[in-house]
């Protein structure tokens, strides 16, 4: 579904990915984890071409994001993205919200929109806060309707950029639920997170990132129990403290 | 002449004051506004562009008109711009521009980069996400500025723009340089013909001060309705 080939990325001197590969199979859960500032948050961006790279190919069911003439905005639109901040339009109602694109992009009808996105806020439980703005909503329900949003446009596959590091303790859990339905639906999906529970209860990979290399792609419990890298043993060793 | 103020001189003229005056005031002031908003738009796309060139020419015109006083550029439009329209049109004499006109298009022109720097401010204050986040859902770019950065940076960036309208309502009172008869115009004419420049440039600046404050005080009044929910 999605296969990243030798990706490189550079700011100047500074090298942000080096030679990243890694595939993603249909159905397929893998997180991506790893210190801040180790490049996973450009690396999923890379994925729906919103960050551009230097040098590998990226390709996602069957079509490439790096080659030239790709039309990516028709890609993008198969490929759902949330994000840290939300990113809710904040002068759009949420039911608006979730029709922009439908109606836009997908040039569906207004009724067939206004279905499809009341059935999701259903579905993420929301549709009460149909009518009022982002501002109104808790960012825990902000996140919410950003991956009701992703879902209007029938995606693919998903890419999660850190969807619960900007919440309130209290409002992750009601986010990672949504997340581990969808999971368990069978949605393909690429997550950035540090929830390590989330990861052990639906991950089927984790990747480990570090200064801009894949350092370690594995199944969900090799990666836990015995990862091979000092680095990976290190950061798990922060991070699975309390 | 600072000996009995007389109130009788202001009310006969009313009628010429505004029907004539502040009828040519206001009318400049809606047609320059709108024309300045829909070049300054423009020019602010051009200076935002990715093409140099564009970016490189907008910047230009709009450092340049900054640069220069607004009676400087009213003077210069309205002189050269009969012989320029002559050398292009390769008519035998200068060609007459309506002084309307000429005052439409000088202040549009001149209002248009402020218009601009307002319009630029407002999108570039926009947080990045937005228009990432209107990118991954497959908008284009002419779709993301339409529906999603546009009409958020036009909210934030009103309280500046009716300012700057108001702005624009009192400079129009330096076309009087072409002995136009805008509002002040009509003043002065009466002030003049009647020895009573004491009572008419006091109503003057009455009717300036109301109009402004009235027109601040709604300016916020509509900034509050349509301001968005945070």
């Amino acid at each position: 579904m999605i296969t990243l080939r030798d990706v490189c990325k550079a700011y100047g001197q500074f090298q942000v990915l080096s030679h990243c590969s890694t595939h993603v199979a249909k159905g397929e859960v893998v997180v991506v984890c790893g210190p801040s500032g180790s490049g996973k948050s450009t690396l999923i961006k890379t994925v729906n071409g919103l960050e551009p790279v230097n040098a590998g190919e990226i390709i996602i069911d069957g079509v490439s994001v790096t080659a030239r003439g790709t039309n990516l905005s028709t890609l993008r639109a198969r490929v759902g993205m949330v994000f840290q901040h939300f990113e809710l339009f904040p002068h759009l109602s949420i039911i608006q919200n979730l029709m922009l694109a439908q109606v836009k992009v997908l040039k569906r009808t207004r009724p067939q929109a206004h279905k499809k996105g009341m059935a999701l806020l259903d579905r993420v439980g929301l549709v009460a806060q149909a009518h009022k703005f982002p501002g109104q909503l808790s960012g825990g329900q902000q996140q919410r309707v950003a991956i009701a949003r992703a879902l209007a446009m029938d995606p693919v596959a998903l890419l999660f950029d850190e969807p619960t590091s900007a919440l309130d303790p209290e409002m992750i859990n009601e986010v990672l639920d949504v997340m581990i339905e969808l999971a368990r639906e069978g949605m393909t999906m690429m997550v950035v997170t540090h929830e390590m529970g989330f990861a052990r209860k639906v991950a089927n990979r984790v990747i480990f990132m570090d200064r801009g290399e894949i350092v370690e792609d594995a199944e969900k419990n090799a990666f836990f129990d015995q990862p091979r890298s000092e680095r990976a043993q290190q950061f798990l060793s922060k991070i699975l403290v309390h | 002449m600072l000996n009995g103020f007389d109130l009788q001189v202001v009310i006969n003229a009313l009628p010429y004051l505004f029907m004539t005056g502040m009828a040519f005031t206001l009318t400049l002031t809606a047609f320059a506004t709108l024309a300045g908003i829909a070049f300054g738009t423009l020019l602010a796309m051009m200076r935002l562009s990715r093409h140099r060139a564009l970016a490189y020419m907008a910047a230009g015109y709009v450092n340049l008109l900054r640069s220069l006083p607004l009676v400087l550029v009213i003077f210069w439009f309205y002189f050269l711009v009969p012989y320029l329209a002559q050398w292009a049109m390769g008519a035998s004499r200068p060609v007459r521009v309506d002084p309307f006109w000429s005052s439409v298009i000088t202040f549009t022109l001149f209002e248009a980069c402020y218009f601009c720097e307002i319009i630029r401010a407002g999108i570039q204050s926009l947080p990045k996400g937005q228009l990432l986040a209107s990118q991954a859902l497959g908008m284009h770019g002419g779709q993301s500025m339409l529906y999603v950065v546009l009409p958020q940076a036009l909210r934030n960036m009103l309280p500046l723009m009716l300012t700057q309208t108001i702005i624009l309502f009192q400079d129009t009172s330096l076309v009087y340089v072409l002995s136009i008869t805008d509002f002040l115009g009509a003043t002065a004419k009466v002030a003049q013909r009647d020895g009573r420049l004491l009572e008419m440039y006091i109503f003057a600046a009455l009717v300036y001060f109301v109009i402004s404050l009235l027109a601040s005080h709604a300016a916020r009044r509509l900034q509050r309705r349509v301001a968005i929910i945070r």
